[in-house]
């Protein structure tokens, strides 16, 4: 009895592994063949399919900014966009995390209540009406209609409330109070430090979600030389690169292995974050 | 004493002020402007606009092309959501188990989670190039024989439907099944313990256990998954021309909005109604079934 259980086991075991073996292929080689491709010279990757670098990278990398795509003043646009975004959402959405956290204000329970159906409607769809705004306002083609909305972002909040939650030292505050510690100084000086690695959590998500934003930068900004990578994307796929397999490959990696290096290192954190962001304790 | 913490409380309008500055600005305005421009005829060519009632949702109701990408949009997320959350549960289901023992969870989990990061309009051109006519798919059909000739998979309704909706479910799966997992290893082991000691089988277990101590997780994947799917664009919109060809197969909600934001005249008016109504049907939707399955106290 005891050893067809232990049989079945492992006739179990063996099948689950197969079968999450295939999914991490069909996960795995797509990104696999971008990444080879890249390396690859537009004859060989016509010849047929492989899965390992050939060595065309210096001669694809010519052929991709040979045609006049300045793919770096993209990567960096990007960069800049997404890093200003990241700080700005992180703290001020660790500030109101904060300000729900440790004070019993009224309305406290209706703001909090407030901030989880906001994560729940899709504002993203209001992106006309911000349209007109902004250009009433002269701010599009401008990256400030980019970065600043992200002062108010309801999932980092929600986030920071859970993560505060399990890590805020009523005892800590009073004693730095009794100090003469200011409120915000005590926010600044002691809550922030102890709260870093949520903060950093918070920081990749934030910064993943406004480099891969494609939908909001295509409507608010116009002038080129202000695109950021994924509009770029668009030029890749164009006639301009028709036939020039490696080189569109190799784009494309540039856009997305900054992100996959980023996961290498912070995949605990990422990964965490997600499960904490979705959980309530 | 009193007195003072609760004059200290004050300080919590202080801390929650940019936020809710921010939202009235950047947030809740445009929700307003986006609603009062979608009952005018405005255009970007234009400086003068009449208020013309609904007449933009009238005609919106009308145009079988709304209709299609109403249906479109919601005929993709069904298809990618359905595997996505199932395939989900099965490997929450298989990592978690005290009785299977997978090894090195966390890397499984880690790499099925990798295809969400990646940027939608970057995979979008990937799975065009993957697939176009002298691309890698065709050269490894052809190979093993699965396929006689290369096909055009981008011009026939089938393949980019499939297409897009197995591009959204290679997105997303892994995250969901981050999410269940948390929602699975959350569950006090003792519930089961006391089952198992009752006789209970692994089915019944699941059936009577993990699933009913879930629904908030899965209200939770639910709701997220249907506003976001309800704005797809980067992927139709990039997989093919733009306009969800082919015979309008792909084309969403979003990039009909978008279409009528961009064309010669820039409409305006009739872009935000179809904002107007996409956000009306997602948080009727999401609203409901929220307050339909929350927990009662």
């Amino acid at each position: 009895m005891m050893n067809l259980y232990r049989f079945n086991t492992n006739l179990m075991r063996i099948f689950v592994y197969l079968t999450l073996a295939v999914l991490l292929i069909i996960t795995i080689v797509p990104i696999w063949i971008l990444i080879v491709n890249a390396t690859r010279s537009t004859v060989e990757i016509q010849q047929g399919l492989s899965i390992f670098p050939s060595v065309h990278l210096a001669d694809n990398y010519r052929i991709l900014l040979g045609k006049g795509l300045n793919l770096w003043r993209g990567f960096a646009n990007s960069l800049f966009i997404s890093l200003s975004s990241t700080v700005i959402a992180v703290y001020f959405s660790m500030l109101t995390a904060y300000g729900i956290v440790v004070y019993d204000f009224k309305g406290k329970k209706l703001f909090y209540n407030f901030i989880i159906v906001l994560v729940m409607i899709p504002m993203q769809l209001s992106i006309i009406g911000f349209y007109q705004y902004m250009s009433k306002l002269g701010l599009t083609d401008n990256y400030a209609s980019l970065i600043l909305p992200t002062i108010a972002s309801a999932g980092a909040v929600f986030f920071g409330k859970q993560y505060l939650d399990s890590i805020v030292i009523h005892d800590l505050i009073d004693a730095s109070r009794i100090d003469g510690a200011s409120e915000l100084g005590i926010f600044h000086r002691i809550m922030l430090p102890i709260a870093a690695p949520g903060a950093f959590t918070m920081g990749i998500f934030a910064f993943v979600a406004a480099w891969n934003n494609f939908f909001n930068a295509f409507i608010l900004i116009s002038s080129i030389e202000k695109y950021t990578l994924p509009m770029l994307v668009q030029t890749l796929r164009g006639d301009v690169y028709r036939t020039e397999y490696g080189a569109i490959y190799l784009g494309l990696a540039i856009t997305i292995v900054p992100i996959i290096i980023i996961y290498a290192l912070f995949s605990r954190y990422i990964v965490s974050g997600i499960a904490m962001g979705s959980v309530k304790e | 004493m009193n007195f003072s913490i609760n004059r200290r409380n004050y300080y919590g309008y202080l801390f929650i002020a940019p936020f809710i500055i921010g939202f009235l600005i950047f947030g809740l305005y445009p929700v307003y402007n986006t609603i009062y421009l979608s009952f005018t005829d405005t255009t970007l060519m234009t400086r003068e606009a009449d208020f013309i009632g609904l007449r933009n949702f009238q005609r919106l109701f009308a145009d079988d092309f709304f209709m299609k990408g109403v249906r479109n949009t919601w005929l993709i997320w069904i298809l990618n959501f359905i595997p996505q959350i199932g395939i989900a549960m099965v490997v929450s289901v298989w990592l978690t188990s005290t009785r299977l023992k997978i090894k090195s969870v966390g890397v499984w989990r880690a790499l099925f989670y990798l295809p969400n990061l990646l940027m939608p309009a970057a995979v979008a051109a990937l799975f065009f190039a993957l697939f176009s006519y002298y691309g890698p798919v065709n050269q490894l059909m052809v190979r093993i024989g699965v396929l006689e000739e290369a096909m055009h998979y981008l011009q026939e309704v089938t393949t980019t439907r499939g297409l897009v909706v197995f591009i959204q479910w290679w997105m997303w799966f892994g995250q969901t099944v981050i999410i269940v997992m948390a929602g699975m290893t959350s569950i006090p082991l003792t519930l089961y313990e006391a089952a198992m000691v009752d006789g209970a089988s692994g089915a019944q277990m699941f059936r009577r256990i993990t699933l009913p101590l879930l629904k908030p997780i899965m209200i939770f994947i639910f709701v997220t998954s249907l506003v976001g799917g309800m704005q797809m664009f980067d992927i139709p919109y990039l997989l093919t021309d733009g306009r969800g060809s082919p015979s309008n197969s792909i084309m969403t909600n979003n990039i009909l909005m978008y279409m009528k934001f961009s064309s010669s005249k820039g409409h305006i008016g009739a872009a935000s109604s179809v904002g107007v109504l996409v956000f009306i049907m997602t948080s009727i939707c999401a609203l409901g079934i929220f307050y339909l399955l929350r927990e009662k106290d």
